[in-house]
């Protein structure tokens, strides 16, 4: 069983380690599919899921129509819960519509920042905000984590886009009848599309904040979100500029392994290190 | 495994304050760098800049200079920045100029239970 020798795209030099050597991707060697050893080099699945980063800098041009249905293909078949499909695709290409959904969005997001952001202004609006604000965090804990409250304060000065002037924006509208978790087949579905169209050298980033058009109604009247429908994530698509996908470090996990009696304490191992 | 106690269930971070909020470390090595803000254009947060262009410069196509100057991690009035460790910039970076040394924990409310502080390249098991 030799590696064969196969490359996923085309893609410049990418450094593998820290400070380790610089591979060029003719001369790395990929594992076949459907094949295991220990200590293997990375087959072309695996070097996609590890490769792939959130790309949020794309070429004004967009995806050839049949690419984004090839993208979509993937998201068709994806598994879901008793095969219910809880999804829906919309697909927005219009520059005009994706102007006026930029706008509205930093609009909103400025509404809500200037309410609860106290890491802005004077010491007097600070504690102000403060006095009731952990409130609001604590019960909208993931809406208001440190991460897209960060953001949002980086949009709202202007400093960041939110949907990084991406030219293929595709919403998958979940619907809420599905079997058992409708938000956990609207991920893997997600993930799918996002995995064919890296693998196809193309660029993509999950956009949560397209939450916040869902509180203007111009908006949800436009891409028919009604019940049973309910738009909580979009995916942006494009042809990445510059080519940022690559491998990073992350941090160790902590994982258990219960693997002997019912009374022992499982075993914990650091997984990656 | 870190314990998420009873105080820290009602404790919420303040998000400006350094003890409370754990961010990432990057390293920009200066001789390495060829200043061409490729890691400021791919920055989720708009986090990175440097003394001359800013992330909406770049975004908006009023990169003024051609060398763009060493970056930095931007840092709010109180000493924190909103790095969140996810290395997007050392993945793009063509020179291999950035490191980086902590991962992102904030505190209390939001502490990271099963994450170290150790950053690892993936492993061939």
């Amino acid at each position: 069983m030799a590696p064969v020798n196969t490359t996923v795209g085309e893609r410049e030099a990418k450094i593998t380690s820290a400070d380790g050597p610089i591979v060029h991707p003719d001369r790395e060697t990929l594992s076949p599919l459907g094949q295991y050893e220990a200590g293997m080099p990375w087959n072309p699945v695996e070097k996609v899921i590890l490769e792939r980063r959130s790309i949020r800098a794309f070429k004004k041009d967009p995806l050839p129509d049949s690419m984004i249905k090839r993208i979509l293909e993937a998201g068709r078949y994806a598994p879901s819960a008793g095969n219910m499909q809880p999804w829906k695709f919309i697909v927005v290409t219009s520059p005009e519509i994706l102007a006026e959904m930029e706008k509205d969005a930093v609009k909103v997001i400025k509404f809500f920042t200037f309410f609860i952001d106290y890491t802005r202004g004077n010491i007097i609006r600070r504690l102000l905000i403060l006095s009731w604000v952990k409130w609001v965090i604590r019960f909208m804990k993931n809406k208001l984590h440190p991460v897209p409250f960060g953001l949002m304060s980086q949009i709202a000065q202007g400093k960041a886009p939110v949907f990084h002037g991406a030219p293929t924006l595709i919403l998958l509208v979940e619907d809420k009848r599905g079997v058992a978790s409708p938000p956990t087949d609207i991920g893997i579905c997600g993930q799918n599309m996002v995995l064919a169209a890296h693998s196809m050298g193309a660029g993509s980033c999950w956009i949560g904040l397209v939450q916040v058009l869902m509180y203007l109604p111009k908006w949800r009247k436009k891409f028919g979100i009604q019940y049973p429908y309910t738009l909580n994530d979009c995916i942006a698509f494009g042809w990445p500029s510059p080519k940022a996908d690559g491998m990073v470090p992350r941090e160790v996990q902590l994982v258990q392994w219960y693997e002997r009696g019912m009374n022992d304490a499982p075993r914990v191992t650091k997984q990656g290190e | 495994m870190k314990n998420f106690s009873f105080i820290d269930k009602f404790r919420v971070p303040t998000y400006d304050n350094p003890k409370h909020m754990k961010t990432a470390d990057l390293f920009f090595n200066p001789r390495k760098c060829k200043q061409c803000g490729i890691c400021v254009k791919i920055c989720p947060g708009g986090c990175l800049v440097t003394d001359k262009v800013a992330k909406k410069d770049i975004f908006n196509d009023m990169k003024k200079a051609v060398k763009s100057g060493v970056p930095r991690v931007d840092v709010l009035k109180t000493g924190t920045s909103l790095c969140i460790a996810c290395f997007d910039c050392g993945a793009a970076c063509p020179h291999g100029a950035i490191s980086i040394k902590r991962n992102f924990d904030p505190k209390h409310f939001y502490k990271r239970l099963t994450q170290t502080a150790e950053m690892v390249y993936p492993k061939k098991y």
